[in-house]
Parts: C-alpha cells; sequence; structure tokens
C-alpha cells in the first residue's frame, strides 16, 4: 500500500487531501510513523523524530494514527490476496510477499494477476497499492518500491542481475543504514560492486548476512514464500513524556509494557522463554539486556521479577532515559504439537 | 590447643560432612572446617550458608579452644596417612596448625574461628522422630524427580508435609511428578515444608547403613536433623509448593499391569531409536498386548517391540519421554508396575503393585504428543 496510514486517513478525512499529512504524535518526543506523498516533497520520512519532520515542513499536519483501522483495511487486502493464492506471507499490515506460481484463478500472467489485485485494491477500499512482480522475493520487494505510489514493475528472469547491478546497496531490502555505511567503507556502493566480492570476503565482513548478500547481488533468492511466518518476538516500548532518572520511576514506567505483553500471552497462549528489557537514554545510545529462563515464563510474577532485575542490573545509568521497551522472544505455542511434552497444570 | 585423634577416625567424620564445603564458595572462610574442642569432644562444622553440617568426636585433649582448618588440605593428607593417632597442635594466635604423625610434621595455615559463620539455632521447632532408614527410601524415591530450574525454585527442592497420620514426600520439574507417602512417620501437628535438593542428597550420602534413630526438628525457615554424632541444619525453600493434588488425575479408566524389568529393558533399547530432542516413544495398548516403538525422522531409525501385558480398557496410544519412564522405573522395586491412563493428552499412574506395608509410591508423568491425536 502506498503511504499507508497517511493515506487511509487522507480517505477518511477529505479535508486532509492534497496536505503534507504525517500520522504521529506531533508533540516534543513523537515520531513519524507514516507520511504522506505531500509531505514526501519536504522530506519527511517515517521514523523520523516528529520535532525534525516540522522544522523540515512546518505545515505539516500531525493526524493521530488509529490502528482499528488500518488493521480492518489489512484484513480486507488480505481477503483479496486469499482470492488468488494461499502462499501470502505478511511482511506488516499493508505488504505482503504472494507465491503464485499456481494460483486459485489460473492466471498465467503474474503482471496481469498484480493489475487485478491492485484494481480490486482500490474498488474495494479506495486506496492505491504498488506492485512488485519478479522471479523470487527479492527482486518482487525491489520492483514494488521502483514505481510508487500506484505503480507496477516487472523485473523479468533475464533482467534481474542488471537490474541489481545498477541499485545502491541501501536499497536493498535487508541492508539498513549501518551496513549500507559498512559497505561504503568497503568500497561497496552499488549491486555490481557487492556482486564482485567474493562470498568468503562479505561472510568475513558481516557474518552470516554476508552469504545472503552474496547471493541476492546475483539476484539470487530461494527463499520460499512462506504463508505461516512464525512470530519470532513480541514486545511493547515507550518514550516517556518526560525523562526519567529513578530506579521506581522506571519500573512504574515498564509495568503498562509487561501488561500489554502479559495480556498478548494470554490472549494467544503463546508464552517466551527469554526476556528482553530495552534502555534508550537521553543521548539515544541503547543499550538491550536479556535474560532467558529454561521453560516458557506462565508466571507474571516471574516474568514482571526477570524484568525488574533487568533494568536493576544497568543501574547506576550515566543518563536520564527516554525510551523503555520490554520483549519476549522464544515463544512457544502452548497448543500442542507433534513432539511436545506437556507440562503438569500448575 | 592441642588434641591427639585416630587418622581414619578423624577422616571418616570429616568425609561425611565434606560435602556440605563447596569448592568456590561465596565466602573463602567456607573452605575451612571449624574446629571447636571442648575437653575430650572435638566438634567439627561445615557449612555453605545454606546447609551446615556438624559432627562430633571424641579426642584426648582436655583444652578449649577453635580453628578454622582448610578442609581439602586436611582431608587430602588424613587419605594418605595409615592408620595412627595423630596430635594437633593449634597456635590460636596465629592460627598456624601443625599435625604430628609417625611420619613426619605438616604445617597449615588456618584462619580465625571467629569469621565462620554462626550456626542458626532451634527455636520453638516442631519435632518428628524418623528412622534413618525410612527417611533414605523417601529421599531416595523423590529426589530424582525435582527440578534444576532456578526460577522455579519451589520446584527445585522435596515438598515435605507430616501430619499426625502419615507423611508425604513430593517431587516434581513440572512434567512427572511422585508422591511417596509413609504411615511410619508422624507429627503431633501438622507441618509442611520444601527442603533443598543439595541438603537432601547429602542427608542422604552420609546416612548409616544400619537403621538409627533419627531427630528431626522443623522450623518455619530451617529443618534440623540429627542421627549418630551428625547434626545437620538446612535452610528451608521459601516459596509455595504447586498444588499436586489436583494434577493427580482421578478417573483413569485404562490400566495396564506389566512386569518392571521387562519394559525397563525394552525402553532402554526402543529409546535409542527415538528422536534425539524428544525422546518420545509411543505405548499402543490393545488387549493384553503392548508396543513400544520409537523413530527418528532425521534420521531414518525405527524400532518397535512387542511386550506381554494386562490390559483394561480401550485400545489407546499415547506417547512419553523414555527418559522419564526409564528413571521413573529404574527408581521403584516392586516386581510389576501398572500404568493408570485416561487419554494421550493427559498424565500417565504409574503405580508398583507390590507395595511395602507402610508405603504408598505414586508416579505421575505427562505425555508427549502425539501427531495421530490432534
Amino acid at each position: 500500500m502506498d503511504a499507508f496510514f497517511a493515506s487511509v486517513e487522507q480517505r477518511d478525512f477529505p479535508e486532509l487531501r492534497g496536505k503534507p499529512v504525517a500520522v504521529g504524535g506531533s508533540g516534543e518526543r513523537g515520531v513519524v510513523a507514516a507520511a504522506s506523498y505531500e509531505a514526501r516533497t519536504f522530506g519527511v520520512r517515517s521514523a523520523m523524530s516528529s520535532r525534525i519532520a516540522k522544522q523540515k515542513c512546518p505545515q505539516l499536519i500531525f493526524t493521530k494514527p488509529r490502528f482499528e483501522v488500518y488493521k480492518q483495511v489489512s484484513s480486507q487486502i488480505r481477503n483479496i490476496f486469499a482470492e488468488y493464492t494461499p502462499l501470502i506471507e505478511p511482511l506488516s499490515l499493508d505488504e505482503a510477499y504472494l507465491d503464485v506460481t499456481e494460483n486459485i484463478p489460473g492466471i498465467v500472467s503474474a503482471t496481469k494477476l498484480a493489475l487485478e489485485i491492485k484494481q480490486k485494491i482500490r474498488e474495494q477500499t479506495n486506496l492505491t497499492a504498488s506492485a512488485g512482480v519478479s522471479y523470487n522475493k527479492f527482486l518482487a520487494k525491489l520492483a514494488s518500491d521502483y514505481r510508487k505510489p500506484d505503480g507496477i514493475f516487472v523485473i523479468k528472469p533475464e533482467e534481474g542481475a542488471a537490474f541489481v547491478a545498477q541499485l545502491p546497496v541501501e536499497k536493498f531490502h535487508g541492508v539498513g543504514r549501518v551496513t549500507a555505511l559498512r559497505m561504503h567503507e568497503l568500497g561497496i556502493r552499488t549491486g555490481l560492486d557487492l556482486r564482485q566480492q567474493t562470498e568468503a570476503f562479505l561472510r568475513q565482513h558481516f557474518g552470516k548476512a554476508g552469504g545472503h548478500y552474496f547471493r541476492i547481488a546475483q539476484a539470487q533468492d530461494d527463499r520460499p514464500v512462506e504463508p505461516d511466518r512464525i512470530r519470532k518476538s513480541v514486545g511493547s516500548e515507550n518514550t516517556f513524556i518526560a525523562d526519567l532518572d529513578t530506579l521506581a520511576e522506571m519500573q512504574a514506567g515498564l509495568l503498562p509494557l509487561i501488561d500489554d505483553l502479559w495480556r498478548w500471552c494470554h490472549r494467544t497462549s503463546v508464552y517466551g522463554r527469554t526476556v528482553t528489557v530495552k534502555i534508550k537514554l537521553n543521548d539515544f545510545q541503547i543499550m538491550t539486556r536479556s535474560r532467558s529462563a529454561l521453560l516458557p515464563i506462565r508466571n507474571r510474577a516471574m516474568f514482571e521479577q526477570m524484568v525488574f532485575e533487568l533494568l536493576e542490573e544497568n543501574f547506576p545509568l550515566a543518563k536520564p532515559v527516554r525510551l523503555l521497551g520490554v520483549s519476549l522472544s522464544n515463544l512457544e505455542d502452548s497448543q500442542p504439537y507433534e513432539g511436545k511434552q506437556l507440562a503438569l497444570p500448575f | 590447643m592441642k588434641f591427639v585423634v585416630s587418622s581414619s577416625v578423624l577422616l571418616k567424620q570429616l568425609s561425611a560432612i565434606n560435602g556440605v564445603v563447596s569448592t568456590n564458595p561465596i565466602v573463602p572462610i567456607l573452605e575451612n572446617f571449624l574446629f571447636r574442642l571442648e575437653g575430650n569432644i572435638l566438634t567439627v562444622t561445615a557449612s555453605d550458608l545454606q546447609t551446615v553440617m556438624i559432627t562430633e568426636i571424641e579426642v584426648e585433649g582436655g583444652d578449649k579452644g577453635a580453628i578454622a582448618v582448610p578442609a581439602k588440605l586436611l582431608l587430602d593428607t588424613l587419605r594418605g596417612l595409615p592408620e595412627q593417632p595423630i596430635t594437633f597442635n593449634v597456635d590460636e594466635e596465629t592460627f598456624g596448625t601443625e599435625i604430628v604423625s609417625d611420619n613426619g610434621r605438616y604445617k597449615l595455615s588456618g584462619e580465625n574461628p571467629i569469621d565462620f559463620p554462626k550456626t542458626p539455632t532451634v527455636n520453638r521447632g516442631q519435632a518428628v522422630d524418623f528412622s534413618s532408614a525410612s527417611l533414605g527410601t523417601a529421599i531416595a524415591n523423590t529426589i530424582f524427580a525435582t527440578s534444576t530450574d532456578d526460577l522455579r525454585p519451589a520446584m527445585t527442592g522435596v515438598f515435605v508435609q507430616i501430619g499426625t497420620e502419615n507423611a508425604t514426600f513430593v517431587a516434581t520439574d513440572g512434567h512427572r511428578l511422585v508422591r511417596y507417602r509413609r504411615t511410619d512417620i508422624q507429627s503431633s501437628a501438622d507441618t509442611s515444608m520444601i527442603i533443598q535438593r543439595k541438603a537432601l542428597n547429602l542427608l542422604k550420602s552420609c546416612l548409616p547403613s544400619d537403621d538409627v534413630p533419627l531427630k528431626a526438628e522443623f522450623t518455619a525457615s530451617n529443618a534440623f536433623f540429627s542421627f549418630n554424632n551428625i547434626r545437620m541444619i538446612c535452610r528451608l525453600i521459601d516459596e509455595r509448593f504447586p498444588d499436586y493434588e489436583n494434577a493427580i488425575p482421578t478417573n483413569n479408566p485404562n490400566t495396564l499391569t506389566i512386569n518392571r524389568m521387562e519394559m525397563l529393558n525394552s525402553l532402554k533399547r526402543i529409546s535409542i531409536y527415538s528422536n534425539r530432542t524428544t525422546h518420545q516413544v509411543r505405548l499402543k495398548m490393545t488387549l493384553n498386548d503392548l508396543s513400544i516403538s520409537a523413530e527418528d525422522l532425521d534420521y531414518s531409525n525405527e524400532a518397535n517391540e512387542k511386550l506381554m501385558c494386562e490390559y483394561n480398557g480401550d485400545p489407546m496410544e499415547i506417547g512419553f519421554n523414555a527418559k522419564f519412564l526409564i528413571e521413573i522405573l529404574s527408581n521403584l522395586v516392586s516386581k510389576n508396575v501398572t500404568f493408570e491412563l485416561s487419554a494421550p493428552n493427559r498424565a500417565g499412574l504409574i503405580i508398583p503393585v507390590e507395595q511395602e506395608e507402610n508405603e504408598d509410591i505414586l508416579m505421575l508423568v505427562m505425555p508427549v504428543m502425539l501427531n495421530t491425536y490432534a
């Protein structure tokens, strides 16, 4: 979907149409969750702090996110996808990989199928989407970003390698700011530069991910579209209105996050074994600390205790705290599966 | 301070309590035995702050005094000496300790006895009389089922409930559970506590082979045991034990009675072929017939055996972790055992058919999910 949250707002509130809109908190510490295309022309981007966004675009209109509405639209578009293939791998609320090799209507051309989906999305949601069509996930994702908004782009098998070669590395999905910077330091700026490195060299510098970079530089990607991608972690975090100084304030700040996660665990019957606490100081330095239990944590008091211990172990802190986060990973489904050792009911 | 003692008597008594001494204690003084001499009685104390063990030895002395002696150095010395009277000369100013034997002299640098942690004392505890054999059996029957997960501390010990009619010992790791009851242990008032696994292990290993009376006293925070010339004080686990009674299923229409050793040996063979992480084995029961099978899809290994049994109930299949079954069956002594089962996702009870008159043993193990059951 194009500028998803912002487009939904402009759809539902006509007075926002044609104006620079940012979804997110406008406060001193807010962050832009999504920016309309009008806002993007000013250089406003998602994940940018609202303060900087306002500097770049003083007439920027902030709206509060309405996640319930976004989720509803998300399920609408997933229902459309489901008419074509069961192999849907959601990337986020508004993005998904579809394997249409074998599709339900039996459409031979993936491009034609993509146009049909785009059309249906427009009819049913009044929103525009962009599609990327190619022969693997990596290229499809690149292609989908290439002609936004309301675009479609196709990378044919014979074009894949050349397309990747001309692309700057920071455009690659999976290459973030830090990795891009390290690649630049190594003199790697484009897909072509990347392709000229040996796998051993890339592994040496980027570890396991190096192998992935090596393959995508050749436009190779064998990852299948995985319909039931298992959630690996669940987390909740909060940027506080004012920086926190004392342990008591931070514990109080962590409690609602613990509540959030615990509610999620209860609802889904999925519990985690590993607890991670994230602390962002007011100089934006981030610390994360984790600890694992031997079994999934099913006891709220124990979860809370682990979180507090992880926090306390970082004391004293060098600076006041701007943000705190808690996440659970090593999730274990309490639904029975084969080979699962059942536990006594206490 | 000076005393003479038989090297082998001292070695035997020190070995009995040496298990408490940890190699890397929180406080360095705990690497020592505390010697306290009063007339002809030498009292030796070892502690790890959680458990304290004390033994009393008759010596030729007459003095009064105390010293902390390095445990390892002393034990190694005693182990290497042939049986003979040895003399301890302690300089209580410098804490230097000299041992004189027929073979020669050994000088150890001791430590100030004042630094050794104080031993908790009994304060209006609930007294219970045991026999060493019955306590030893109770420990042996339960301790293997305790958990090692420090995040659920209650389950790292054995729950002991002593009432006016019997005593119940319960251990669980959350997947299996043992409930061991004896009618020959009673108390004038109901009392319950969780005793640490380490303390029970130490107690078990120093209980004498012959049956001797054993006195116990329990306070809110400590358990005190004494027998022969040994005393043990251990800190209790201050947690709430899980509500285990409700975890024991009551309505189990399917019963399987089988020779314990035959089943145990079969499981040991079959488990070699089971998945290496789940150790899953499948029990399939039909009329008087038990089939035990396992497969490891990763290696295409599989095995299957058929055993004679007495089965009453609907044909059923249930999966278990073979290690749990093997451990349970190895810890029982009866000739035959009965499995009481209800459904493939509910706990299975394992009960020895022949039980001692004053014993009641019940073991419980949760199944492993099979693919055929959803």
